[in-house]
């Protein structure tokens, strides 16, 4: 019986903290919602990024916010689950937010026709070439270049290593809308430019431990270059089975697997490999990294333990809320119709060489379209080639 | 004194089938029916939502409840066998433009055919290797969705238009509400009366001892396929009405996970009850969308705050291990002991 009773205080307690009120950011607040995976299979980079655009809501109301106007971010974990993304996002539109910053392929294509219908602009950190296109999905932006255009980077890049001669790329990527997002557009592009690339794709099953059969496979077909599309854990599994079967493959990740988890758990397998990542990493010396990183000293944290994936959260905020400062800055309402249309408009921006300069446009709503290469050099990323373009 | 009577007491066949036996459960069930009309008034769109996808769940729950509650045939394929029934509305849908009647009707009957395809083992296995084997439904299913792209539409999403039914164009979550609840009501009334004719009595026949069925007349081999076929119509059902109202589907909402999530709720429901499917449906979709209403008003960076994420899964796990330890035959029977308690009051039994 007295358990009973403290289930029932238990459940008490709940109930009225369900009416208690414990947020007020002032009246003329500008409401933005957030959606992120902070549990479930995508957590481990969803929770950098998630606090990195956290810390920059944080950071510009410590400033006086956009334009005088404080920013209320509503923000809550979805743990990859499709229901719960639908649930939370009328949660967001029924307290009025004016865009969402979302996460990953799971809720950016489960929303992707309720928020073009109820006009809220929605950035992603899902880089599918499928959302770009203004005139199908006219309220999803993403600052990146899209999992294709990575891809072709990557695939001219390899082309440049070996000089023209023949070689053969293996496409490892994972088995989701987000793995098989840039097969076809590579294949393309291989055709259409004539490189001298052979192009075969595997799929990594999910949660495997062991590579050495995909390997196998790699090594019949004479691949040499490895491109992942898939995150950094299992990216790291495969370069320490490449190191302890001895291969000479050469990976190159793309912008998900290219970061400090990925360097940090394949330890001194992960030398010499590349990764194409428009994010940089948390060493560079740029002056765009000065405010996250003093951000998160005061904080008792750093850049390189937070990873890539704060910075990348970071300016995408600051992206998205450049746009409502345009907006404010002209004098209309603030809302999803013009937010959109003042990101489409807004002159190049610049994130202070973390990135290329971001620009979205009426035609285009892929906010990058260039990315640096790296490569794991005594034990972290540097970079090893300028900006490239497809 | 006028004596009290300790029970409900049938004098007549024609009384033990009536579904309803007292002036109570009329009172009761007019009361249910205001609640249903009356919610959609009160709720705010969040609770719409959740609304919506409840309705939806209790469809799938009493699909899932008549094969494992009612026949006892596990099965872990429901997020697969959903995925048919979306996907043929879906296509149906996109490719022909049919009515979404049609369409609905398509993946009722598909997802029967395939559900009774997947039950084949079911004549050779039982318990836990059945269990296996209709994992393995689950994975081919959606293998199958996933790679058959000039059907599909592959990994990439398939959108659908509004529905239009008879000139009007169904849109929002309110509009949306009444067509769920509606098929919600169908379902409950087809599933409670399926178990009042003979083929709901084998169903149970075999659960309960499948030689003994065999014995008294009852195919094991056709009931078996039949409960996998019916089952699997009321689950194609709800994932064709999952494809209409959110008008997008990816193979991604039909995961594992949601197959285990069906199981857990006709357990905290009720196995063998189409009552407990309801209230499980209600309690484990509303419970972690409560949850989440809950933290929302706690923002900003505490420890709190930061575990919160962390803590709604551990509430919600909690509660379902709490359940099964203090009433494992789940909350449709606790309502029954409340209803006992009233109406045999001032005595205890």
């Amino acid at each position: 019986m007295k358990l009973r009773t403290g289930i029932a205080a238990v459940v008490l307690a709940l109930a009225l903290t369900a009416g208690a009120q414990a947020r007020d950011q002032g009246a003329d607040a500008i409401k933005i919602g957030g959606i992120f995976a902070l549990t479930g299979p995508t957590s481990d980079v969803g929770v950098p990024y998630s606090e990195g655009v956290k810390a920059y809501v944080t950071h510009i109301n410590s400033r006086g916010g956009v334009k005088g106007r404080k920013i209320d971010f509503i923000s809550q974990d979805y743990g990859y689950n499709v229901a719960r993304g639908e649930q939370l996002y009328s949660q967001l539109k029924g307290s009025g937010v004016i865009a969402i910053q979302g996460w990953g392929t799971a809720d950016t294509e489960a929303l992707r026709t309720r928020v073009n219908a109820d006009r809220i602009p929605y950035m992603s950190a899902s880089y599918a070439a499928t959302l770009i296109n203004p005139s199908e999905t006219p309220y999803n932006f993403f600052v990146s270049p899209s999992y294709s255009t990575q891809m072709k980077i990557a695939l001219r890049f390899i082309a440049e290593q070996s000089g023209g001669r023949q070689t053969d790329v293996a496409v490892f990527h994972h088995d989701s809308p987000f793995g098989q997002s840039p097969l076809e557009d590579g294949k393309g592009y291989v055709q259409s430019k004539k490189l001298k690339l052979g192009y075969e794709t595997y799929t990594m099953p999910a949660g495997a431990t062991d590579y050495t059969g995909l390997l196998t496979q790699a090594q019949r077909q004479g691949a040499r270059w490895i491109i992942i599309q898939n995150v950094s854990t299992p990216a790291a599994l495969l370069a320490r089975d490449i190191a302890r079967l001895g291969l000479n493959m050469k990976i190159v990740c793309l912008n998900w697997c290219g970061d400090e988890i990925f360097v940090g758990l394949a330890g001194r397998a992960a030398a010499g490999h590349y990764t194409v990542q428009p994010w940089g990493t948390t060493g560079l010396k740029v002056p765009g990294l000065k405010a996250p990183s003093a951000w998160l000293a005061a904080r008792g944290n750093s850049l390189g333990k937070a990873s890539v994936h704060f910075t990348q959260g970071w300016y995408t905020m600051a992206v998205m809320l450049k746009g409502v400062e345009r907006v404010l800055a002209s004098g209309k309402p603030v809302d999803g119709p013009n937010l959109k249309a003042a990101l489409e408009s807004m002159p190049k921006f610049s994130t202070g060489g973390v990135t290329p300069d971001v620009k979205f446009t009426a035609q285009t709503h892929e906010g990058l379209h260039s990315s640096r290469i790296f490569q794991v050099i005594r034990g972290r990323f540097r970079q090893v080639k300028g900006y490239r373009i497809p | 004194m006028a004596a009290t009577t300790t029970g409900v007491y049938h004098g007549t066949y024609r009384a033990d089938l009536a579904l309803r036996h007292t002036k109570t459960e009329y009172v009761r069930l007019l009361l249910a029916l205001a609640v249903v009309v009356a919610l959609p008034f009160f709720a705010s769109p969040y609770w719409l939502t959740v609304l919506n996808q409840i309705g939806i769940a209790v469809i799938g729950a009493i699909g899932l409840n008549i094969l494992v509650g009612y026949t006892g045939q596990i099965s872990l394929g429901q997020g697969g066998f959903l995925a048919v029934g979306a996907y043929t509305a879906g296509v149906v849908a996109v490719k022909t433009g049919a009515s979404p009647l049609l369409g609905l009707l398509a993946a009722v009957v598909a997802t029967a055919a395939v559900g009774a395809f997947f039950g084949l083992p079911a004549l050779r296995l039982k318990g836990l290797y059945l269990a296996i084997a209709t994992l393995a439904s689950q994975q081919i299913i959606i293998w199958v969705i996933t790679h058959w792209e000039w059907v599909t539409g592959g990994v990439d999403a398939l959108v659908l238009d509004p529905v239009t039914l008879f000139g009007w164009t169904i849109t929002g979550d309110r509009q949306w509400y009444w067509v769920i609840a509606g098929f919600a009501g169908l379902a409950t009334i087809v599933g409670t009366n399926l178990f009042r004719t003979g083929v709901g009595r084998a169903f149970v026949a075999i659960r309960d001892q499948d030689v003994a069925a065999e014995v008294i007349g009852v195919d094991p081999a056709r009931y078996k396929l039949l409960a996998f076929a019916v089952s699997s119509g009321f689950v194609g059902l709800a994932g064709a009405l999952t494809a209409y109202w959110t008008q997008i589907l990816t193979w991604e909402r039909f995961t594992l996970d949601v197959s285990i999530l069906y199981l857990a709720m006709i357990i905290v429901g009720g196995l063998g009850s189409i009552s407990g499917a309801v209230y499980g449906a209600a309690f484990i979709i509303a419970l972690p969308a409560y949850l989440q209403q809950v933290s929302l008003r706690f923002q900003g960076d505490s420890f709190f705050v930061r575990n919160l994420p962390a803590l709604q899964l551990l509430i919600f796990g909690a509660t379902i291990i709490l359940f099964l330890l203090f009433e494992p035959k789940g909350m449709a029977r606790i309502w029954q002991r409340m209803k006992d308690y009233f109406r045999l009051w001032p005595f205890r039994y």
